[in-house]
């Protein structure tokens, strides 16, 4: 801005470089409840070292947090406070569900255990891994920050439903009319239809 | 194994004059009736006492022994008995001690029936608080006397033990909202006590 208020640079380059500057200082929340956390710790540190993405100044105040970063098991006794911190936190604001346990609830699929943060908040990148390697925590970055650069589309995370996750499983393409004329997803599974040959 | 035998040879020592100091004060005679004497796969000695009555009996006598000492609560836990393996009764509470002058172990288990209760062993050692706390929330034993009985693990509005066989294991029950954080003897209106 000149002096007398005027902007000399066009707001299509003010929004480039507001984008430029969020993707390079994602100051990241974590929130490690489990082994994931001693992992994104390795991530942190001096090795693997986040700070070549600008992402290594670790806030433990939502309120100056842009990206809440999920490592670790979430009991239901624990959801209603992560959720308060998610809502604490100040727009823009990303989420990375890091390891099978916030992603899906892994292995713990138990009385107390909540089965994936997706249940309570949006994510946007899922890490897979049990915990997952430094480098995979690393790719979520880099794939966070193209997501903010906009070469990918942000996509708002939904749980997918009973017949996603059978099309999941069932290791082939999505249920087309042929193949479901032929296998029919119910509550109880995947029973075989009528299809007349 | 051998080797693991050898290196613990003075504690076996020490854990074989407390079974028969135990066999010769605490097993025989008229008051220790009911009570019995086993062992697990690894040699440590467990006592089966009567009731609850006399394993708070036991304890204190077992507390003030010279040979026994046994004045630390290692670990306060119950299990299922729902196939009948031990006995008739529905849960096993479980009792591990130490000594911390003597440096035996000792394990003690009371039986409870499903309309039983455990007598509360917080008037002897003030750690048993939660871990009695945990076992009512997980297997609905009560303890009889204890001076804050409820949940310690799940939210308070929770229903269920879900450590109970029967219980359905992917039964859950998230809330919206946690419960405001209270510390205290009893915080909750008597109402919603238990």
């Amino acid at each position: 801005m000149s002096k007398d208020g005027s902007a000399f640079a066009y707001p299509m380059v003010l929004a480039e470089a507001a984008k430029w500057a969020r993707k390079n200082s994602l100051w990241p929340m974590p929130f490690g409840t489990s082994c994931c956390g001693i992992e994104m710790m390795a991530v942190l540190g001096s090795h693997y070292d986040l700070s070549r993405f600008g992402a290594e100044v670790v806030r433990f105040s939502p309120r100056q947090a842009d990206l809440l970063l999920v490592a670790g098991t979430i009991t239901t006794k624990m959801a209603p406070v992560l959720r308060t911190i998610y809502d604490q936190m100040l727009e823009p604001k990303w989420v990375i569900a890091m390891g099978a346990c916030s992603s899906s609830g892994g292995i713990f699929d138990t009385y107390s255990v909540l089965q994936g943060i997706d249940e309570i908040m949006p994510v946007d990148v899922y890490v897979p891994g049990c915990p997952p390697i430094p480098e995979g925590v690393i790719h979520a970055v880099i794939h966070l920050q193209n997501i903010i650069d906009g070469n990918i589309d942000r996509v708002p995370a939904e749980k997918p439903t009973h017949e996603d996750a059978m099309n999941a499983m069932l290791y082939r393409k999505p249920m087309t009319k042929d193949i479901a004329s032929s296998w029919r997803v119910t509550q109880q599974g995947i029973v075989p239809g009528t299809r007349k040959e | 194994m051998g080797n693991a035998y050898a290196e613990n040879a003075p504690f076996m020592k020490r854990q074989t004059e407390l079974v028969s100091r135990l066999n010769q004060k605490y097993l025989q005679g008229g008051l220790s009736e009911g009570r019995k004497l086993e062992f697990d796969k690894l040699n440590e000695p467990i006592i089966w006492v009567r009731d609850g009555k006399d394993l708070i009996t036991l304890i204190k006598m077992l507390q003030h022994d010279d040979a026994c000492m046994l004045d630390y609560l290692s670990s306060l836990t119950a299990y299922d008995n729902k196939d009948k393996v031990d006995g008739l009764k529905r849960f096993v509470v479980v009792y591990n001690l130490f000594s911390t002058t003597k440096h035996v172990r000792l394990r003690i288990k009371l039986a409870v029936d499903l309309e039983e209760s455990a007598p509360t062993l917080t008037t002897i050692w003030p750690a048993a608080n939660w871990l009695e706390r945990e076992v009512w929330d997980m297997f609905g034993i009560k303890f009889d006397g204890h001076p804050n009985l409820r949940r310690i693990m799940m939210d308070e509005r929770f229903t269920g033990h879900p450590l109970r066989k029967e219980y359905p294991i992917k039964q859950r029950e998230p809330f919206a909202d946690n419960i405001p954080f209270h510390l205290g003897p009893n915080p909750l209106p008597k109402s919603e006590k238990l």
